[in-house]
Order: structure tokens, then C-alpha cells, then sequence
């Protein structure tokens, strides 16, 4: 328990995600078009609390796999929309044909929820049709590296460079995107302050921050340079970045995703899963941030999903009892996957961390 | 479920004459949803008709008006934004009108990624003629909130795709007097920094061939230099003409470290605010960088010290990092590790 009496309500927890696995109450039709994203949120906090055996994953599993959008043939892979996931039943028609979807509204966002859940309750991946998923992708990536959400467009930024390189990290395939053009986008997200805006030229965020750096590192671009070379080597300006971030500790103790701007819960996931990618978790000022996150605990008021999700997210990295731990660049839990709990991607994490406590 | 009372006197498509002819489309959630919505009656219906004249692909008038109130209630829903632009393509609507439509709902959901893309959508559409009204329109939107990400970034794009960067530099400037503490406008004068570089250089690239860039560069910061300053003369507890100034040196940090002014201002700071993190820390870089430190500027950062006295081997920057464990607990174990790793041509 904190010095101040403030205690982690675990059970509390567990009953609110799942009394929203029951029923969401009507304010969130107005996130119904992405109704994976609400899903996920549920279900990995559940994870996150250690209490996924509350859900039934058989049904999970068949509700997720019914959003996916199929290629009648393997030619439509040429046409130009993307085939991955719809965010719900709002934006998939599939009344001609129980297999093909007639309007293609499949999302990048939605793509990377899917593919979070179906990791996190077991199922195996590699019954997907990944090809139709990557080379579909592939579209998607514009000539500056970014990302465009869906194949008829909309804004291209941060977020969706990070849920591509998500997507490719989680289906062990990196034939979706070109690792190169998007790390030249990234790198051009760096603001001069050291922190990233969502797309070059804007101001430095927390969430955005998150993006570069979760998708440098699950492209393997970060592994090799913060290890093992000189700060001048690397892809982007990491003093910097470090500096930044640990400045946005404001004196609640709670982060902030912008500078002169109020904290919020869900910056201590953004900006403090930055640090811990980066291996300078350890600088920041773990108890006054656990005071903060705890203060945040709703007493009478339900909370909303999204921040309640980042205040679990949040709680693991500070390694809260009862949570799992997570694997920070994925936003999901580090133990339930195949693929990502080698030490291709774990090792290289604890050896910056050793090299900096060294040094 | 009831309608919401704001809805009381909406008429249900069910009951419009107008609409008698579409059979509406039910959301057919399967039969074991996951975290199932409570949708609202008047939701479900609105969606049941847009689904069906979306499935029949019906670009009509109706259509059109039934994208406004799905959207009015579901603002996020970029299905039915793009249905709505297939049909104002089909039916050649003016979009000086839709623009005015996105004047209204934006006001009310100024945080929303679907209506700002559409808008951008608008203006792309209507090409350099609408540069002032959107610059108007972010205007108005940052005079509720001056750090509304989406209105600058909308604003970014506006000054890049379409023009309008001549009064740029005054808007920030009144921002920023409004409000010293909005990095948001701090930022935007940096991109408008950078932009006026790259014109003016490209220039001076094709009239003077000697050290074009250079030239450019220098003038743009000495005049930015004496602009922060004073901001932060003006309240030194603001991270923002901080970081701003370092900024302006990027990549360049011997100008940086023989530029008298910022290790000046350092020190003018210290003497009024003893324990400004952000005067010692630029400090800092500035003596990691292999700046010389004056007797005055040692004398000063030594009376800071306040506990055990100086061994006669301490670095400067050592002093530095012990205060500021001391000044900044947030970051105390950072600055700990700083002290442990100086360069060895800091002072």
C-alpha cells in the first residue's frame, strides 16, 4: 500500500472491465466504428490484470476472425484496397457472399486490435491468410513512408507507421511495408525539442513519441543502436528524446503529452513506455507517478475504457503487484505470444538497460 | 432505449414519407457479440437506412442529408464520411456549402481526425483560393484552445499545400503574447522558421554562391535569438523559449556553445531564480559541449551550492548536476547519472 493510503483495487478492476465485456452504455455508439479497438481495450486490460480466464476465448476468437475482409481471388490483391480487419459491422457489408466483402472499409488500426486479441487469447496466427493482410498492405505505405489507415484515404501519420510495423512484427513477415521509407519518415517526425509530433514539422506528443519509438524498435532499428553504439550513430537524437520525456514528469508526479499542458493517465504508458524501450525507465520518479496513477483511481464515477487501459499498462511497467508485464513496443502483455517473448526482441531491451545502469 | 430528450421532436426515418421506399438494413452484431454497445434507438435506425442506401450505392439528395445526421451522431465514422464525399462528388455540390456544414460540426467536435481530414479534403478540392478561410477557420478554433493539435496541424498543411505564410510569423507573435506558456506556437514558429529559411536560402542559392545556407540561417537566428530571450526573461519557469532556443542550434552546437548570449542569459536568470532547472540543465549542455565557463558564471553556480563545500577536483558541470538533484526530485536519479557520465572536455 502507498505511504498515503491509496491502494491498486485490482477485483474492483476486474469487475469494471467485465460488466463492459457485458454491455458498453450508450456513449460509446459513438466509437462503434471501432468497436475491435473497444474490445481490445477490455480484453487486454484483463490481461493485463492477470484475469483473461473470465473470458470466453472460443467466442473471442470466432467475433474477431468475422471482421476480416477476404480477396475473392488472389488478383483483387492487386486492386488496391487493403485486406485486413474491419473496425466493425458499421463499415463490412457482407450480405452477397458470406466470405467476400463487398465494401471494403478494412483499417490499419483495426488490423492491429485483431491481431492483439488473437495473440492474447491463444490463438495461433499462422492460420491466417497473412499474404492477403501484407501484400495488401503494401498499398497502403505513401512515397514520404508513411502510412494511410485505409485503402480510399484519410490523415497519414505516427499512428499508423506504428500499427504497420505492429502488424508485421506480430504476423513474423515484413513484406508489408518498406522498413527503410518508414524509418526516414519517423526520423523526420523528431522535433528539434528531441520529442516527435505525429507527422514532420508538429509539435512534439507523448502518444506520437510512443509510435516512433515502439515502431523504430519493432523494426529492429533501435536494438542495435542504443546497445551497442555511439549516441551519434543512431537513427534519431536519443539524449535528446530521454531528456524530453523524462521532463514531461510534471510535479503531481503524473505525465504530461505535451509540454505546459496537464497530466494525464495515459501518458504515463506513452512517454514512460518511450523510456523503458529506450532503457531509461529507472530515471523517473517511480513513486511520486505511482501516487499519481493511484490518485487517478475512480471511486464512484465509471471510467472510460481508453484511459483506464493506460492506467493498467502503466501500473505493469512500474511493475504493480498482480500485473503482468508487458511487452512495452507490442502495448500488449509479454507472456501469452509465440513469437515476441524470444529474445530477439526481450534480449536486446535488458542489455541497454544493463549497459546504462553500467555506465 | 429512448431517444436522448435534445432529440425529442426528431421524427424516426420509419415515419418520414420520403424514406417509405428503403428498407432499412439491421446491424447484424452475430449471435455472441463481444462487448456489445447499448446502442440508442434513434442510433440504430440512423445507421439501418444509411447502411441501406449505402449498400445500394444511392448518391442522392436523401443520401447526402442522411450523412448529416449519422455523422451528426457519429462523428467518427469514416465509412459514412467517405460515402458522403462519393456523393457530393456525384451530385457536383458546391463546397463552399460543405465547407460551411464542417464550419458548424468541427466547432462542436474540434477534436475529431475525420471531420479535419474531410475539411482538408474541402480545401484540397477548392486549391489556393480557400487559404484564408481555412487560416480563419484554425484561428478560430485555436482562440477557444490555443493548443488544439488537429487545428495546427490543419494549419501546417494549409501554409504548405495552399500558401498564406506571410502573416504567419504575426500570428504566432500575438499567440504567444496572449499566452507565453503555448508550445504549440512555439513550435509553429520554428516550422515557420525553418520553411522562411528554406525559401530564403534557395534564393540566395542562385544569386550569391558563397555560403548561401549559412547566411540565411545566421539572420534568421540572430533575430529568433533575441525574441526568446526575452521570453524567457519574461517568465523563466517556461520550458518552451527554453527548448526553443536550443532548437535554433541544432546540429550546430559549436555556434551554440560561442553564442555569449545564451550562456548570458543562463546567468541572468540564476541570479534572480536560483534553482530554474532549465537555465542549469542548458548549462550543462552548454559545458558538455566544451564550453568555457567566465569566473563570474563559476562564482555564481558555486554560491548555489549550498551543502558540503567544493573538492578542489569538482568539475563545474559536476556542481551542476548536484544541484539539480537537489531542485528537480522528479528527475534526481537523471541527473545523478548525468554527473556520473561527463564528457571529459566538460568543464
Amino acid at each position: 500500500m502507498d505511504p498515503e493510503g491509496l491502494e491498486f483495487q485490482r477485483e474492483r478492476h476486474v469487475l469494471f472491465l467485465e460488466m463492459m465485456m457485458e454491455r458498453l452504455p450508450s456513449d460509446y455508439e459513438t466509437q462503434e466504428i471501432n468497436h475491435l479497438t473497444l474490445a481490445y481495450f477490455a480484453i487486454s486490460g484483463l490481461d493485463i490484470l492477470g484475469a483473461l480466464d473470465r473470458v470466453d476465448k472460443d467466442q473471442i476468437a470466432s467475433w474477431v476472425l468475422s471482421f476480416q475482409a477476404h480477396p475473392r481471388t488472389k488478383s483483387d490483391l492487386d486492386n488496391g484496397q487493403f485486406y485486413g480487419f474491419h473496425g466493425s459491422r458499421s463499415s463490412q457489408f457482407t450480405i452477397i457472399d458470406s466470405e467476400v466483402s463487398t465494401h471494403n472499409c478494412s483499417h490499419l488500426a483495426s488490423t492491429y486490435c485483431a491481431l492483439a486479441i488473437l495473440n492474447m487469447i491463444g490463438y495461433n496466427l499462422s492460420n491466417l491468410n497473412s499474404e492477403a493482410i501484407l501484400i495488401s498492405m503494401q498499398k497502403l505505405q505513401q512515397p514520404d513512408g508513411s502510412f494511410m489507415p485505409i485503402h480510399f484515404g484519410a490523415e497519414t501519420d505516427l499512428r499508423f507507421v506504428y500499427c504497420a510495423a505492429a502488424i508485421c512484427f506480430m504476423l513474423n513477415n515484413w513484406t508489408g511495408m518498406d522498413k527503410e521509407k518508414a524509418k526516414e519518415y519517423i526520423v523526420r517526425c523528431q522535433s528539434y525539442d528531441g520529442g516527435f509530433g505525429l507527422a514532420p514539422g508538429l509539435e512534439s506528443h507523448g502518444g506520437a513519441t510512443y509510435c516512433a519509438v515502439a515502431a523504430l524498435q519493432l523494426m529492429g532499428f533501435i536494438n542495435a543502436d542504443v546497445s551497442s553504439k555511439p549516441a551519434k550513430s543512431m537513427v534519431i537524437d536519443v539524449p535528446l528524446l530521454v531528456e524530453w520525456s523524462l521532463q514531461r514528469q510534471a510535479v503531481n508526479g503524473g505525465f504530461q503529452g505535451r509540454a505546459n499542458k496537464p497530466s494525464d493517465t495515459c501518458y504515463a504508458f506513452w512517454v514512460g513506455g518511450v523510456l523503458k524501450i529506450l532503457g531509461f525507465y529507472h530515471f523517473l520518479n517511480k513513486g511520486a507517478l505511482h501516487r499519481f496513477l493511484l490518485s487517478c483511481q475512480s471511486k464512484n464515477m465509471l471510467p472510460d475504457l481508453y484511459h483506464c487501459y493506460y492506467s493498467f499498462a502503466a501500473l505493469s511497467l512500474l511493475e504493480e503487484e498482480g500485473l503482468k508485464p508487458l511487452c512495452v513496443e507490442l502495448g500488449i502483455t509479454a507472456i501469452n505470444g509465440h513469437v515476441w517473448t524470444t529474445d530477439v526482441v526481450i534480449g536486446p531491451i535488458r542489455s541497454s538497460e544493463a549497459v546504462h545502469e553500467k555506465s | 432505449m429512448s431517444s436522448s430528450s435534445d432529440d425529442d421532436d426528431r421524427i424516426p426515418f420509419s415515419r418520414r414519407p420520403e424514406w417509405s421506399d428503403v428498407r432499412p438494413v439491421p446491424q447484424d452484431d452475430g449471435p455472441h457479440p463481444v462487448v456489445p454497445i447499448a446502442y440508442r434507438d434513434d442510433f440504430r435506425e440512423t445507421m439501418d437506412y444509411f447502411r441501406a442506401v449505402y449498400l445500394a450505392d444511392e448518391r442522392s439528395s436523401r443520401a447526402l442529408y442522411l450523412t448529416t445526421e449519422a455523422i451528426e451522431m457519429n462523428p467518427g465514422n469514416y465509412t459514412v464520411w467517405h460515402f458522403r464525399r462519393l456523393v457530393l462528388e456525384a451530385l457536383n455540390v458546391d463546397l463552399h456549402e460543405e465547407r460551411d456544414f464542417i464550419d458548424q460540426i468541427a466547432m462542436r467536435n474540434p477534436k475529431n481526425y475525420q471531420i479535419w481530414h474531410h475539411r482538408r479534403w474541402i480545401a484540397e478540392k477548392l486549391g489556393p483560393e480557400a487559404a484564408d478561410k481555412e487560416l480563419e477557420f484554425t484561428k478560430r478554433v485555436l482562440a477557444y484552445d490555443a493548443k488544439n493539435y488537429h487545428a495546427w496541424s490543419h494549419r501546417q498543411w494549409v501554409l504548405q499545400s495552399l500558401g498564406g505564410w506571410e502573416k504567419e510569423l504575426d500570428y504566432c507573435q500575438k499567440l504567444l503574447e496572449d499566452d507565453i506558456f503555448n508550445n504549440s506556437a512555439w513550435n509553429q514558429t520554428f516550422d515557420f522558421g525553418l520553411s522562411y529559411n528554406q525559401e530564403y536560402s534557395k534564393v540566395r542559392y542562385f544569386v550569391i554562391t558563397r555560403s548561401p545556407l549559412l547566411g540565411g540561417l545566421q539572420a534568421m537566428r540572430d533575430s529568433e535569438l533575441s525574441y526568446t530571450i526575452e521570453a524567457i526573461l519574461a517568465n523563466p519557469q517556461n520550458e518552451s523559449p527554453w527548448r526553443y532556443l536550443q532548437g535554433l542550434y541544432k546540429g550546430d552546437t559549436d555556434v551554440l556553445v560561442s553564442e555569449n548570449q545564451v550562456s548570458e542569459v543562463c546567468l541572468k536568470v540564476l541570479k534572480i531564480d536560483h534553482s530554474c532547472i532549465f537555465a542549469l540543465s542548458l548549462l550543462l549542455d552548454l559545458l558538455c559541449y566544451g564550453f568555457q565557463p567566465s569566473d563570474e558564471l563559476k562564482g555564481v553556480i558555486e554560491a548555489l551550492r549550498k551543502s558540503e563545500p567544493a573538492s578542489s577536483d569538482d568539475k563545474l558541470a559536476s556542481t551542476i548536476c548536484s544541484i539539480l538533484e537537489i531542485v528537480d526530485p522528479m528527475r534526481s536519479n537523471y541527473w545523478a547519472w548525468r554527473r556520473s557520465n561527463l564528457p571529459s572536455k566538460a568543464c
